[in-house]
């Protein structure tokens, strides 16, 4: 079993998996490197060149995990979605609590 | 100081404005077909223009201003103050992707797709009405900052930089409501990010460059400017360790909640109007990201400000140090195109809260309580007059908000320290209910006041540090917000099952997720080893 998954059905990722734990954990430590990075750049500090660059290939590596998942997602999410509407505008006019009313 | 103007430099602003205004005629067509279009460019913009958006419309006119007088007083530290809107970190890949799956068109709704009955709906008021406020005020905090910068440049009364601008921006906004806002954003938003590199790598060069800013803040014996951990100290101080933590606390974690920022608002309707919900992740996470690198440049760029005029102590001249470095430095002909990126900077972020404002008070208020059968021409026209009252609102707000400004930060403060928590288990817990929720706002109100002004003021407690501040808000609105919850009924299991197999939540959603099983309607769940606390 790889430790990172990149082929999914879309039921399998509907579920919050080891790749989104990898996101999540990612996700802010690029933020922190990348907001160091640059103003240590900038001052010319040889610390700020190897944070961003480590940040960068960690944003890379980030969207390598997450991206085939959140393809499958967005596209099984997709064919319900006419669906999943009727039903938020039915609840704005009040019609589905009617509906819903015994 | 007055900046004289060429006829280049007007040249460059009567470009721009036509530009803008271009927008809204291009548009126009697009903006009237429906409300889904008039405010979220019918759910169909791929990801890179709501990102474009999300930076853009946070690069206001205040936002130089702001961060010039945090980092000039602290120095690259100043940078952490910053990193709130880290909270799209974690969002990105977990509450934009659940509030994209619930197709809300604002947060407000929001509260009637996860919460149902008589709690949910005072939520629903509530949360518009105080966002229609919120809007108002934004509008004229930052188009305040506009009368300033043109009272600064050309000794204009507030008032003219006030009206004038905001009422430019209005004209593209009710005309194509948000396909106006966001095609506008995106040039912005590209014209915006150039000038600030631009200006800023000018200024750093001006104060000698990289190596020169160094060497002129050791022999002003500032050395620990550069420093990006420079604090006052674990616990006292100005800017003590224990802010930064809880800073990134709030940020961070922040992000598997919604609405744990105020910034969460207007990114909620970029995030419905992306196409997928892959796009509205990406946008998310990308805008914000512009934004971080952008902060970071201008960090380094008021330091070579502050090398160039060190030891100003009034906030009010401090405060324009980037403005300075481009209006004092930039080439004759250039300067024009510096004031053309600052009305960029300032429309983007007028023309989101126009269209954000009239948003809540057409879906949630007009259409939900008023005329819930109202046709989408009608409710295109309810935006338009929305925008429009917004716009006068914003102008009345503006000029007294030297008055009110303490009292709107304090307002601010409430939405941040108390709300926190709660605004993180909606999302992750499935026994929190609207009662919770509802509680926790109605006491947060209350011991904010107390814990902020109140019981310092008669001596009870001493007066308190922001962070302290807010770790006390959160576990006084524990101890009222969870026996509240328990004690009340959770949401009805029908309800509860209904949202789960819509949004897929992360957290603690076992009991439902096992009914949305018993029912057939998902399929059991992955092998243990895989699965992300699920139950």
């Amino acid at each position: 079993m790889p430790l990172v998954r990149r082929t999914w059905t879309a039921e399998e990722a509907d579920k919050w998996t080891r790749e989104d734990g990898f996101a999540i954990a990612l996700s802010p430590i690029c933020y922190f490197g990348l907001t160091l990075g640059v103003a240590l750049c900038l001052l010319l500090r040889w610390e700020g060149f190897a944070i961003s660059a480590v940040s960068i290939a960690l944003i890379v590596w980030m969207h390598w995990i997450i991206d085939p998942k959140m393809k499958a997602i967005s596209e099984e999410y997709e064919k319900n979605q006419q669906g999943y509407l009727r039903d938020l505008e039915d609840s704005v006019r009040w019609k589905q609590r009617e509906q819903d009313a015994p | 100081m007055n900046v004289l103007f060429t006829w280049l430099d007007w040249l460059w602003v009567a470009a721009f404005l036509l530009l803008m205004i271009g927008s809204g005629v291009l548009f126009y067509r697009l903006g009237r077909r429906s409300q889904s279009d008039f405010f979220l460019a019918g759910r169909g913009l791929p990801w890179w223009l709501p990102a474009s958006s999300v930076y853009a419309t946070h690069t206001a006119t205040d936002t130089p201003m702001w961060i010039t007088g945090i980092i000039y007083r602290h120095g690259l530290a100043g940078i952490w103050y910053t990193f709130f809107s880290a909270w799209a970190a974690i969002s990105a890949f977990v509450s934009t992707r659940i509030f994209r799956r619930s197709l809300a068109y604002t947060q407000a709704e929001w509260n009637v797709v996860r919460f149902t009955g008589l709690g949910a709906e005072m939520l629903r008021g509530w949360m518009a009405g105080w966002q229609v406020f919120m809007n108002m005020f934004v509008l004229g905090w930052v188009g305040i900052a506009m009368g300033k910068v043109c009272a600064f440049l050309f000794g204009w009364p507030l008032w003219v930089g006030l009206v004038s601008f905001s009422s430019v921006c209005a004209v593209y906004v009710l005309a194509a409501g948000y396909w106006g806002v966001v095609m506008a954003d995106f040039q912005q938003g590209v014209i915006a990010f150039l000038v600030i590199m631009i200006v800023s790598i000018w200024g750093i060069m001006t104060a000698g460059g990289p190596t020169g800013i160094v060497e002129k803040l050791t022999i002003l014996g500032e050395t620990d400017r550069l420093n990006p951990f420079a604090f006052t100290g674990w616990w006292t101080g100005e800017f003590p360790a224990a802010w930064f933590v809880t800073m990134m606390v709030i940020a961070i974690l922040g992000g598997f909640g919604m609405g744990t920022s105020i910034d969460w608002y207007p990114e909620a309707q970029r995030i419905q109007s992306a196409r997928t919900v892959r796009d509205a992740s990406y946008s998310i996470w990308w805008g914000t990201l512009v934004g971080l690198v952008r902060n970071s440049v201008w960090a380094v760029a008021i330091l070579g400000f502050f090398v160039l005029f060190p030891g100003m102590t009034e906030t009010a001249e401090y405060e324009m140090g980037w403005f300075r470095l481009g209006f004092d430095y930039l080439p004759v002909g250039m300067v024009g195109f510096f004031f053309a990126a600052i009305l960029a900077i300032h429309l983007s972020t007028i023309s989101s809260h126009l269209n954000l404002g009239a948003l809540y008070a057409t879906r949630d208020l007009y259409q939900h309580y008023w005329n819930p059968e109202a046709s989408e021409r009608t409710l295109v026209w309810v935006g338009r007059w929305s925008t429009l009252i917004l716009l006068l609102g914003s102008f009345v707000y503006g000029l007294m908000m030297e008055n009110i400004t303490e009292w709107l930060i304090f307002a601010l403060w409430i939405m941040t320290a108390g709300i926190w928590l709660p605004n993180i288990l909606q999302v992750i817990w499935w026994r929190f209910n609207a009662w919770g929720y509802l509680s926790a706002w109605i006491a947060n109100l209350g011991f904010s006041w107390l814990v902020v002004w109140i019981l310092p003021e008669f001596g009870v407690i001493p007066e308190l540090l922001d962070y302290q501040q807010f770790w006390l808000l959160m576990l006084l609105g524990v101890g009222v917000f969870i026996p509240v919850t328990l004690l009340t009924k959770p949401e009805p299991m029908d309800h509860l099952v209904k949202y789960y197999v819509q949004a897929r939540p992360l957290g603690w959603w076992g009991p439902v997720r096992r009914e949305a099983e018993r029912r057939g309607l998902i399929q059991p769940d992955a092998p243990p080893r895989r699965a992300l606390s699920q139950s």
